[in-house]
């Protein structure tokens, strides 16, 4: 269940689209800047599978001009307990 | 010996008719009861001294209006609270001059008992949390004479410390013995109060609900 | 566990990301993120109802890392608007004690060994399914608690209920609000009360009954508190069988004889009828005159039944009914004056003045508790001093979800969640929900506690699955079900958070994930329903109390029942569940709604919340105008005639004491968390008896001595207390039970209210002597 956080920067003038894009998609919380063209975008998807398609959905979005990862997170196989059954 | 005989047929005749008229008066009071007038003449609680005379934080914050509570523009500190005492827990000298008469606890309570502003001292009065005891200087006396007559080796404990909150935010625990201290209003509220100690939250009435002696310090365990 | 570590890492990749944002852009703000951090930065502020009492402050829980580091009172909730108590400021302290129980348990050759989590619960299934194979599905059964969260009583219900197909179910809230429960039934038709919170700012008079509130509901008294000081008219009246912090905030305290109670009530009925202060307009229209058995015995021997039946009566009757409850009869037996329930009987039939009542544990946990519950409504019925703001007969809860979950969910014998397994249309209606064909579900109630405790001394039980409650320290006549569960081919399962009683007789244990270390809700004494996120990891091995009887039901084959993932099954329970409520009457609030407040208060209906039920103006399920008691057939509140009885068992002279039980401000329960909180265990370490003053100096106890309690049933050895926290009247003695080292209820008995089965702890015949 991997966790990214990254900065993206929109095309001129798009942030609000950029933003409401983003909100569209599964799997991701949006942080604007009050003050810069520039969003927080933090993704939690359920396995590498989801991750990385999300990432391709998001590059590829219109109004995204780059996306910079600054923390990842590569999930927990390892530590499955009881509870998932 | 006649006239005394005299006397007490006399007396018992007024008794009787006392009991006439006051049967009369019941008869027609018991007929003519109002169910409001006991609204008025509410009976009093008679209050039992436990709980370490808990029940005087309530009728002391009941009492104190609003504006008392809430001041704030007190100058008296802790050091200068724990000057007036031997060791942290012992009585308060007597600090401003006395008038002596024999009326004395009218004269103690009438500043003491309530607080309020001190015209001749210029500050605020500090309030005594057991004024059920009227014979103050029994233990509180005046200091006259600052040399000693033999100097004396006795050393005080420091004074608990403040806050001692367990948690961030959380209500401190009680540091001092409550005996003849179980009223936290007098000295933790309003402008006669001590800084240091005054609380920020003066209109809550149940102290203890929050804030609990220290009984013991050791953790609990299970089987001991 | 994942879900909050989750948490943590989402936050430090946010954090990250902002740190490099703040590097290339200095200056740039997030203040979308930054808000949810709080003012102090490194504490990120949760909301959560307290763990504790009925009362269900709103808590916020300050968080660094993944510890709980701090508390304040939530200004956001009404319920105690920024204040808690002791025990809810340290709340928190309570996760982390030492002895924490964090791995699974499971007897072994007479003793317990750590094993893994799967292990114990293979074998807690294999042992259910063996034991159901040997001695019938009746001889299982699961004893949960008011402590018990929404998900945790609905799960067990269906498991055992629906699946199982035993009503082996039961809770330590029959211990606790059963007669509550059982007076609203008789008198309204409805369970829970009809008032809420904000009673107590518009009364002008507060009657407490038996209800020790400054320790017990101390944010609750508080309230009362503030108001009389703002109106200096307002009166606080203390009618209880022993002084108190309460008695002694009161205007007036009048202390009664145990069990008069029932008397003073018609007593004061009497009064209003002698004087004509009855609301004629409102009992013509609302009221209907009833009465039941008498002479209903105690429940003291095995296999006790009871059933009432409701016979139809008139005013004239409750008249000549009354006669024999003058003030001045009574004040022979209550010890009450004439003139004090005279007084009383002024304050309530004085149109007025706006009265509320509250009670608790004194008026339930009592022989009649059902009858003086219905006698107290009487005097609120007669007045029409109901249903308004400010006039409320309130019945307070004791335990964070006894309404919650024991009394919404029906964790108890003869309940389901909508209705009792009795109706055919009830268990049909929990048999459609459930996916369990409707025979599955037994229409006849097994039993209730006390007696479900008898089953398993006598074998009529063998398994038995204990989850957030301590019975081994707060059954009656503790000694003989102590015993019962340690015989041989007894097998109990204890789920907990720290070693017990309980826990020292398992077989099992298994380790809990407490309060805000998983997700769920309480439901409060004023129909609040409360929502808490998992807001910490959960510790070692600790599962929470649902996915518990959720794994072991899958392992026995129901996994059709018990489909939902570990992501979203408490969402998903809560919205299965809310289905069986889905009428104006008890509507639910939907579950992101109740993530987003500090609480919803059902009928949740058109989006808005009820506070006063039975009336039109406030409550949308009313049908008619002004007050509508929809609970009842004959859509009338129910005034019952309701003799006085003596108690069980009551002093004479070879034991002339009264035995009086009870909490104390500083400790929940049985203590088992809050002593582990040191400043409560530091402000009161250990339990101990109250004595009279006068009674000690007749026996020549001063404080500190050694004191001797013999009952017919046990004994016990204690220090006394004389002027301590609480002063009984002559004649009686009182003990709280928070002790694990002094188990008074060796020495209680366990009689009950034949129409609740609620045992009465506040009652019962001792001697003393010094040791």
């Amino acid at each position: 269940m991997p966790v990214f956080s990254y900065l993206a920067h929109p095309v001129e003038g798009a942030k609000d689209k950029l933003m409401n894009e983003v909100k569209e998609c599964d799997h991701c919380e949006v942080i604007p800047a009050d003050n810069e063209d520039i969003l927080i975008i933090l993704t939690d998807t359920p396995d590498d599978d989801a991750e990385k398609k999300l990432w391709k959905k998001l590059t590829n979005l219109k109004s995204m001009r780059s996306l910079d990862m600054i923390f990842g997170h590569a999930g927990e196989d390892a530590r499955k307990n009881i509870k998932k059954g | 010996m006649k006239k005394l005989n005299l006397d007490n047929s006399r007396i018992i005749f007024y008794v009787f008719a006392g009991c006439v008229i006051a049967a009369v008066f019941i008869i027609i009071s018991a007929f003519t009861f109002k169910p409001e007038e006991y609204h008025e003449t509410l009976p009093a609680t008679f209050i039992e001294d436990f709980d370490d005379n808990g029940d005087k934080i309530f009728s002391s914050f009941d009492d104190m209006a609003d504006e008392y509570l809430k001041g704030s523009s007190t100058d008296r500190t802790l050091a200068e609270f724990y000057s007036r005492r031997q060791y942290p827990d012992s009585p308060p000298i007597i600090l401003h001059p006395v008038v002596e008469t024999f009326d004395e606890q009218v004269q103690c309570l009438a500043c003491h008992e309530s607080g309020g502003w001190s015209e001749e001292l210029k500050r605020n009065t500090p309030i005594t949390p057991h004024p059920e005891h009227t014979s103050c200087r029994q233990c509180h006396v005046r200091s006259i004479e600052e040399d000693l007559f033999v100097e004396n080796r006795w050393e005080s404990v420091p004074p608990p410390r403040l806050g001692g909150a367990h948690l961030p935010g959380a209500p401190a625990p009680v540091p001092h013995s409550l005996l003849m201290r179980g009223n936290c209003v007098p000295c933790h509220v309003g402008p006669g109060a001590v800084t240091e100690i005054r609380v920020e939250h003066p209109l809550r009435g149940n102290c203890r609900q929050c804030h609990v002696p220290v009984e013991q310090i050791e953790p609990f365990k299970r089987g001991s | 566990m994942d879900i909050t570590r989750r948490k943590f890492i989402k936050s430090a990749a946010v954090n990250s990301a902002i740190a490099t944002a703040v590097a290339l852009f200095p200056g740039i703000s997030f203040s979308a993120w930054t808000n949810k951090e709080g003012a102090s930065g490194q504490i990120l502020w949760e909301k959560t109802p307290c763990r504790f009492c009925g009362t269900g402050c709103g808590l916020l829980v300050g968080v660094s890392g993944d510890r709980a580091v701090a508390v304040k009172g939530d200004p956001n909730c009404s319920v105690n608007k920024g204040l808690c108590c002791v025990k809810g400021y340290h709340s928190i302290q309570a996760l982390y004690g030492k002895d924490r129980l964090t791995k699974a348990m499971v007897r072994k050759n007479g003793k317990l060994v750590t094993v893994p989590v799967k292990e114990a619960l293979d074998v807690i299934a294999n042992k259910m399914q063996e034991t159901i194979k040997k001695h019938g599905k009746d001889s299982v059964a699961m004893y949960g608690s008011g402590q018990w969260t929404i998900p945790d009583g609905y799960a067990a219900s269906k498991l055992f209920k629906g699946c199982i197909g035993t009503n082996n179910v039961e809770a330590n809230a029959r211990l606790c609000m059963a007669s509550a429960v059982v007076g609203f039934l008789t008198s309204f038709g409805k369970d829970e009360p009809m008032g809420c919170y904000d009673d107590i700012d518009h009364a002008d008079v507060f009657i407490t009954w038996g209800n020790n509130m400054a320790e017990m509901h101390p944010v609750l008294f508080s309230r009362m508190l503030a108001r009389r000081k703002k109106r200096k008219d307002i009166r606080i009246i203390d009618l209880a069988t022993r002084m108190t912090r309460s008695g002694q905030a009161a205007d007036k305290a009048i202390i009664f004889n145990p069990q008069t109670d029932l008397a003073i009530a018609n007593a004061i009925c009497y009064e209003i009828v002698r004087n004509d202060r009855v609301n004629w307009d409102f009992v013509k229209k609302h009221c209907s005159f009833h009465k039941g058995k008498t002479g209903i015995g105690y429940g003291i021997e095995d296999h006790f039944k009871f059933k009432d039946k409701a016979q139809n009566s008139s005013f004239q009757e409750f008249k000549t009914f009354l006669k024999d409850y003058t003030p001045e009869k009574v004040a022979k037996i209550s010890g009450v004056s004439a003139m004090d329930i005279k007084y009383l009987a002024s304050v309530y039939g004085d149109p007025d003045k706006k009265v509320t009542s509250f009670w608790c544990m004194g008026m339930n946990q009592h022989t009649r508790g059902t009858w003086i519950n219905n006698l107290v409504y009487n005097i609120h019925l007669l007045t029409g001093k109901i249903s308004t703001p400010g006039n409320s007969p309130f019945s307070l809860t004791g335990q964070p979800s006894a309404c919650g979950t024991v009394r919404e969910v029906g964790t108890l014998t003869h309940k389901l969640p909508f209705g009792v397994v009795m109706k055919e249309k009830a268990r049909e209606k929990a048999a459609k929900i459930w996916k369990v064909p409707v025979k599955n579900i037994d229409p006849k109630p097994s039993y209730h506690t006390v007696e479900m405790f008898r089953a398993l001394d006598r074998g009529d039980i063998r398994f038995m699955w204990v989850q957030v409650t301590n019975p081994m320290v707060t059954i009656p006549n503790l000694k003989r079900y102590r015993d019962g569960a340690q015989k041989k081919d007894r097998f109990l399962v204890v789920s907990d958070v720290y070693p017990t009683p309980t826990t020292d007789v398992a077989d099992v244990i298994l380790p809990a994930a407490m309060w805000i270390e998983r997700e769920g809700f309480y439901g409060n004494s004023e129909r609040r329903t409360q929502h808490f996120e998992q807001i910490l990891p959960a510790q070692g091995d600790s599962i929470c109390d649902t996915w518990q009887i959720i794994e072991v039901a899958r392992r026995m084959g129901f996994e059709k029942q018990f489909p939902w993932k570990q992501e979203t099954y408490i969402k998903d329970i809560w919205n299965e569940y809310i289905q069986f409520h889905d009428y104006p009457a008890h509507r639910m609030a939907p579950y992101n709604l109740l993530k987003e407040r500090s609480g919803v208060q059902w009928p949740f209906v058109n989006g808005k919340e009820t506070k006063w039920r039975f009336n039109a103006k406030y409550d949308p399920a009313c049908e008619q105008k002004g007050f509508d008691f929809y609970g009842k057939p004959d859509r009338k509140a129910w005034i019952w005639l309701r003799p006085y009885e003596p108690a069980a068992e009551s002093p004479d002279r070879e034991y002339p004491f009264w035995l009086n039980t009870g909490r104390v401000l500083e400790h929940w329960h049985t203590g088992s968390m809050t002593r582990r909180i040191p400043i409560l265990h530091g402000s009161m370490p250990a339990a101990y008896v109250e004595l009279n003053p006068d009674d000690a100096a007749d026996l020549g106890i001063v404080n500190n001595s050694k004191v001797k309690i013999t009952s017919r049933r046990g004994s016990i050895v204690m220090i006394a207390s004389i002027n301590g926290r609480g002063r009984p009247p002559r004649g009686m003695v009182f003990v709280p039970f928070f002790d694990e080292k002094y188990l008074i209820n060796e020495v209680t008995l366990d009689a009950f209210c034949p129409m609740s089965k609620q045992p009465d702890y506040k009652k019962c015949a001792v001697k003393i002597e010094r040791v």
